[in-house]
């Protein structure tokens, strides 16, 4: 999978490409909208990462030109500005998603993974991790082919961790992701530990009890 | 305090009745001194006609004619007269009584001797006219007075328009608005105009240190955004490095949990901006009783065991019109705000009617004033996990739609209370 990042801020991108080099993704840097043109000139994308403020041009005017060119590569926007307007703006262009700054890279990672599969249809909707099996389309699990009723949130937070699968996602990202701007205002995160702890009981029941892994204080991992 | 007009016509009361009584007694004066001398000269005109009616008939006139004149022959050398008017009372038969009368007595020299001639004027129709003038004159002054104070209070009421006009005007303009204050710049008086313009320029001033300030609370959180974002990606790539010891795993936990703490103030910080700038303009009818429901099960699905002992009495279809998000923000962080600032075992009340919200929590009293639970990064400093901006957040948007907000602590438990309008 091909993944093109347009970002002016070099930390900013490198933290990208690093984070989906480790994923196993073929991930390219550029942070100005003429090499970005230049880009997807030669290319084609599974994924566009779109930073919409560029020194020398406007990620918007670069979704324009994408979509007028009859390319259909994946957009993911990521954004400073997060009003409902910009949000709409950016979608009304053909972008797939947008981000608002500053994001996780697991939510990052979970949007990519959902948009490529959303773009190369129903036979990848299946998540696997050893024994467990989760079904997006269906939204059932099972583990060692024994369902497990699971909450709606159980159910998300376990895909989230599957999607950044052998990564520490850490609490809040867990929180903003399963709560979106709700957990804006959550002074406490402790309401992830016990939908991890729920999760880890009914995962026991199921013998898949070893699969989420606590890392110190930091957050959880799956891991094999 | 007294208004202006007031303090103006008890001076005017004060002091113009003085003044018109100094003046009344110099005019009496004057008036008294004016009577006399003509009273003088009538004394001597008529002295004059008599002796040379005398002359003229070789003394055979009427020798005495009482309140008129007198003429005696003097028996004796007498003594020089004082060419001066005298008070002296004569008894007149036909009317009866004593009346005062003005008496002037010279010598003259005549054939065989000296002539005592003694003239009379009458005194009590002059001192009749001076009381009649004076009279005629205390009740011009009176109304001189009274005319005088309703002319101040109609001319200060039209004088002082336009300043009532500019007062009510800069009482009514309100900063958080943001308007710009038109006052008249031509009022018909310098003073006014001066003023006005003080006024316009001083509010222009004001408008742009607000707008400025709101800018940069606005520029600042949309470009701590990028550092920040930095921040938190480097420190999913640390905390995803492998063979990380324990010590090193807790220093990077928290950092994370300070760093997402900065994020989540600076999203809030951008919010509250926002809603100051009226960016969230787009209303709609929002069911509050299920938003609220809603949001309640929601929080009590994080919190599990730890959730207060909560008792609901929420009516039904109780419609806002306003916007979504600012409303879900509002629900959220009062009855957020009432968990997390519970005691163990706790309660929590929440009362909704189509007029006001209620939610009421069990907790420590507040280490700080009442009047600071609602202004900026105002927190009890035992929760350093909070951001100090919920209630912050809940107030502006109050004030956007004009809900009035009241706190109240009694006997434990904290009351917040929303009215709608």
């Amino acid at each position: 999978m091909k993944i093109l990042v347009v970002e002016d801020e070099p930390s900013l991108l490198s933290s990208i490409q690093e984070y989906f080099i480790q994923e196993d993704f073929l991930c390219e840097g550029v942070a100005t909208y003429t090499e970005s043109i230049r880009k997807i000139e030669d290319f084609t994308y599974d994924c566009i990462i779109l930073d919409l403020n560029l020194p020398d041009g406007n990620g918007l005017s670069f979704l324009k030109y994408l979509r007028s060119e009859k390319k259909d590569d994946g957009v993911i926007i990521i954004s400073a500005r997060n009003s409902l307007d910009d949000r709409i703006q950016g979608l009304n262009l053909g972008a797939d998603d947008y981000i608002v700054k500053p994001f996780h890279l697991s939510e990052l990672n979970a949007r990519v993974k959902a948009l490529l599969r959303r773009k190369y249809g129903k036979g990848t909707n299946i998540l696997e991790a050893g024994n467990l099996k989760l079904d997006l389309s269906s939204r059932t699990a099972k583990c060692n082919e024994q369902p497990l009723s699971l909450t709606k949130h159980e159910f998300d937070l376990l895909t989230y961790l599957l999607n950044n699968k052998n990564k520490v996602v850490s609490r809040q990202a867990i929180a903003e992701h399963i709560y979106g701007d709700e957990s804006e205002n959550m002074p406490s995160f402790d309401f992830v530990y016990w939908h991890i702890k729920n999760l880890k009981k009914k995962l026991k029941e199921t013998e898949c009890d070893e699969l989420i892994q606590t890392v110190y204080g930091l957050g959880y991992k799956i891991s094999l | 305090m007294r208004t202006l007009l007031q303090r103006n016509t008890r001076y005017l009361l004060t002091w113009l009745p003085v003044v018109l009584l100094m003046c009344s007694f110099i005019f009496y004066i004057l008036m008294k001194m004016q009577a006399h001398h003509m009273q003088e000269k009538q004394l001597q005109l008529k002295q004059s006609n008599i002796w040379a009616v005398f002359l003229k008939n070789n003394g055979n006139i009427e020798r005495s004619v009482p309140g008129e004149y007198e003429i005696s022959k003097e028996t004796f050398n007498a003594l020089t007269l004082a060419n001066e008017p005298m008070d002296t009372s004569i008894y007149l038969s036909q009317k009866g009584q004593l009346l005062p009368f003005q008496l002037l007595s010279a010598h003259f020299k005549w054939n065989d001797g000296i002539y005592r001639v003694s003239t009379y004027v009458s005194s009590t129709e002059i001192s009749h006219l001076i009381i009649k003038v004076f009279i005629t004159e205390a009740v011009i002054l009176g109304l001189l007075l009274l005319s005088i104070v309703i002319l101040n209070k109609k001319s200060s009421q039209l004088l002082w328009r336009p300043f009532f006009s500019t007062l009510k005007q800069v009482n009514e303009y309100d900063i958080i608005q943001n308007q710009s204050l038109q006052l008249p710049p031509e009022t018909g008086t310098t003073e006014f105009n001066e003023l006005n313009k003080v006024f316009t320029d001083l509010i222009n001033k004001v408008n742009t240190a607000y707008y400025n300030q709101k800018q940069f609370v606005e520029n600042a959180s949309h470009e701590m955004q990028t550092p920040l974002a930095i921040i938190r990606s480097k420190l999913e790539l640390l905390i995803n490095q492998p063979h990380l010891n324990e010590k090193v795993a807790s220093q990077l936990a928290d950092i994370t949990e300070a760093n997402d703490r900065l994020s989540q103030m600076n999203r809030t910080l951008l919010l509250l901006a926002k809603i100051e700038n009226h960016q969230f303009p787009d209303t709609q009818a929002i069911d509050f009783s299920t938003l609220l429901r809603m949001d309640v099960s929601t929080l009590k699905a994080h919190y599990d065991d730890n959730f207060p002992e909560l008792t609901m009495n929420i009516a039904d279809n109780v419609i806002l019109n306003a916007n979504n998000s600012l409303i879900e923000i509002l629900v959220h962080n009062l009855l957020n705000n009432a968990v997390e600032h519970n005691i163990q075992q706790g309660k929590l009340s929440i009362f909704l009617t189509s007029e006001k919200f209620i939610i009421e929590n069990t907790g420590p009293p507040l280490t700080r004033p009442t009047e600071e639970l609602f202004e900026r990064f105002r927190k009890g400093s035992h929760m350093s996990k909070t951001t100090g901006l919920g209630l912050a957040l809940v107030k502006q948007i109050c004030i956007l739609y004009n809900y009035s907000i009241i706190y109240d602590y009694t006997n434990g438990l904290h009351s917040i209370a929303v009215y709608f309008k």
